[in-house]
């Protein structure tokens, strides 16, 4: 039973994580990007191609695996967001972000393969360590990494301010003189390089899987939702509770029910508390 | 005498349009479609096929072509999307007017597209492994050249019960379509065989880790484990599991636990050891370690064209895909045509049809023209040349 919660956890964490890369876009650019988790495949298979393929240190790996991540990042904000946020208000980004993830993932399959490949140990350690083993608390060290360091990010610099001050009211920042356009570049070049420490520190988990994004972009997406968009320390409730009734759902009940919990668990919050767990109710002053 | 010139002027004219159109249907190429999922998920196989396939056509070609004609390879990637597969048939069948059809590759993409072709009337070659895929009435021109899904499971029941003498039988499956009927249809053959498995699940294809199963599944008494996917990561996952567990269980199964693929995800090689599947006779080593002659001749001629190293793919693949070309020659070449009602006879009455894969026999009723004769199980760490040791018996 301790497996099933750690692996729960674990699969959670990597979904909170995965979440908080939701946040960091959303906050200034009110966009979900579906190229959210394939930026972590993206983590995972440059990573492990750095690693097997270079021969690199995993040290390095890591900082390539984040420095591909941001360029991703930056390519989504310049190709599917920017000219389509500037020309339409309505909810196009949609379709544009959809078209740059399947591509990403189309190409990764063509240059990587399509059968998984092994990513490879980063601590020295033997396998038969159970519930210790690395594999399961990479991703949720991680995650809670990630979470700490964005929330002294947005409460201790300027740009974290910045960022703050943008997804309050964008319109109000940009009459302060802030340049809105370059603050959200610079979110999604943060974003890509969160996303992709957290599919490099995965790895283990998941294999280098070029199928991985869509997965992730689903459950990172469920995650926020359950948490409340906005609110990090919501993801990271929605994801470990997400990850847990996964891990419980198919241990009792079998694997043909675990996505349809997963879903149903999203459908009850949203008619309960659409808001999230920890999300802030929008509410419009008259 | 003008009118008398000009109905000889007419009947000229008409005598040479239909020589024209005569050596026009001659000169003209016997167009085959190649439904191949070569991206999307579960691609090697396709990638493999495709090598056979491509090479089959060359010879042909290069050999003179069919009745005088080349053939014309219409290759169309369904990247394993159904609703690719469909669309992809439509055009094949009803734009490009093909001869002949190869394929989907996938079980699920053939169940979607089949249909499609057979209300074409297009001879269709079934590459996809689940019974439901031909059918003498509802589908007279598709022909089956891999096994069937059912060879697959009674070869490895048979393994398990009758040489293992394993009694106590853990069934894990995937959550999809293909995981999720050959489950069922592996619990049914078993109970017919006076087995009530003990222990049978489900589980998501991306599942991270599988000790919580496998737990369960020692906790059930199981005494042999047999999955039914042909996820590989899936698979590795199984297997390390029973290896860190430290379970001396043998895995019995789909033929996907021999992929290559599998040795790289494995924490340890020797996770690999007790592990057995269903393969067939055409890729297994014979007792004096030499491939049968059929075999090792496609070897020898594809060793070049994979880079002329070890070959590292599951080499029955690529011996399907060369047979199904073959197929088409032996086809068109008996029936003297590319009438589909005339190649639907000569493949009823084709018997013993020496490929490289397998020898295939049709017949009025029956579709499926692998024998059970060709199943072999092998020992799954045994892969080299894409091909395999005999499980001991």
């Amino acid at each position: 039973m301790l497996t099933v919660f750690v692996t729960g956890l674990a699969t959670g964490m990597l979904f909170a994580a995965v979440a908080l890369v939701y946040n960091v876009m959303f906050s200034t650019s009110k966009v979900l990007s579906v190229t959210t988790g394939h930026i972590s495949m993206l983590g995972g298979v440059f990573g492990a191609f750095f690693i097997t393929g270079l021969g690199l240190h995993w040290f390095l790996a890591m900082l390539g695996a984040v420095l591909v991540g941001a360029a991703f990042g930056w390519l989504t904000e310049v190709l599917a967001i920017r000219r389509v946020l500037s020309r339409s208000d309505e909810h196009l980004w949609l379709l544009s972000t959809l078209a740059l993830a399947t591509m990403v993932q189309q190409a990764v399959g063509l240059w990587w393969g399509t059968e998984p490949r092994p990513f490879p140990r980063l601590i020295p350690q033997e396998f038969g360590a159970g519930i210790w083993d690395q594999k399961f608390w990479l991703p949720i060290g991680t995650a809670a990494f990630m979470a700490i360091g964005l929330d002294l990010f947005y409460r201790k610099t300027m740009y974290g301010k910045l960022f703050v001050a943008m997804s309050e009211d964008a319109f109000a920042a940009r009459a302060r003189g802030v340049s809105t356009d370059r603050i959200r570049l610079l979110s999604y070049v943060l974003s890509g390089a969160l996303g992709g420490l957290a599919g490099f520190a995965a790895g283990q988990l998941t294999f280098a899987y070029f199928a991985l994004g869509l997965t992730l972009t689903l459950n990172g997406f469920i995650a926020l939702a359950v948490g409340g968009l906005g609110s990090n320390v919501g993801a990271l409730l929605g994801g470990i509770a997400l990850g847990l009734l996964n891990a419980f759902a198919s241990y009792w009940f079998g694997g043909e029910y675990q996505q349809t919990i997963a879903v149903g668990l999203l459908m009850i919050v949203l008619l309960v508390k659409p808001e999230g767990l920890l999300g802030s109710r929008n509410v419009r002053p008259v | 005498m003008a009118k008398h010139l000009l109905g000889r002027i007419t009947q000229l004219a008409l005598a040479t349009g239909f020589s024209l159109l005569a050596t026009t249907a001659l000169s003209q190429p016997i167009k085959v479609g190649w439904l191949s999922s070569l991206t999307g998920p579960l691609s090697s196989a396709a990638i493999a096929e495709n090598e056979g396939v491509k090479l089959a056509v060359e010879e042909i070609n290069k050999s003179g072509g069919l009745l005088g004609r080349q053939i014309e390879l219409l290759t169309r990637d369904t990247a394993g999307d159904p609703t690719k597969a469909v669309n992809f048939a439509q055009q094949l069948a009803f734009s490009d007017k093909v001869n002949f059809v190869i394929g989907p590759v996938n079980s699920g993409e053939g169940l979607a597209a089949t249909p499609i072709l057979a209300k074409a009337g297009v001879p269709t070659l079934v590459i996809g492994a689940v019974d439901e895929l031909t059918d003498a009435t509802k589908f007279p021109r598709a022909f089956r050249m891999i096994n069937t899904n059912t060879q697959w499971i009674s070869s490895a029941n048979d393994y398990a019960l009758n040489v293992l003498k394993a009694k106590r039988v853990a069934i894990i499956a995937d959550t999809s379509g293909y995981g999720t009927a050959s489950a069922k249809q592996a619990v049914e053959l078993l109970e017919k065989a006076g087995i009530k498995p003990v222990y049978n699940v489900l589980v998501d294809n991306n599942k991270t880790d599988l000790v919580d199963e496998m737990t369960k599944a020692r906790n059930a008494g199981a005494d042999i484990v047999m999955p039914w996917t042909a996820a590989t990561g899936l698979l590795a996952r199984l297997l390390n599991a029973r290896g860190e567990m430290g379970w001396d269980v043998n895995v019995v199964g789909h033929p996907a636990l021999m992929a290559a693929q599998i040795r790289k995800l494995l924490n340890k090689p020797e996770y690999w050891d007790k592990t057995y599947a269903a393969g067939y006779v055409s890729t297994t080593f014979l007792p004096d370690g030499k491939l049968p002659e059929r075999t090792q001749a496609l070897v020898d001629k594809m060793r070049p064209r994979l880079g002329g190293q070890e070959i590292d793919v599951l080499f029955w693949w690529i011996a399907l895909g060369y047979d199904t070309v073959k197929m088409v020659e032996h086809a068109v070449k008996t029936a003297g045509s590319t009438d589909p009602a005339k190649i639907q006879k000569v493949l009823e009455e084709t018997t013993s049809f020496p490929g490289v894969y397998g020898t295939y026999s049709y017949s009025v009723t029956g579709r499926n023209g692998f024998p059970d004769s060709g199943m072999m199980m092998n020992v799954a760490n045994t892969f080299k040349d894409g091909s395999f040791k005999p499980a001991p018996r």
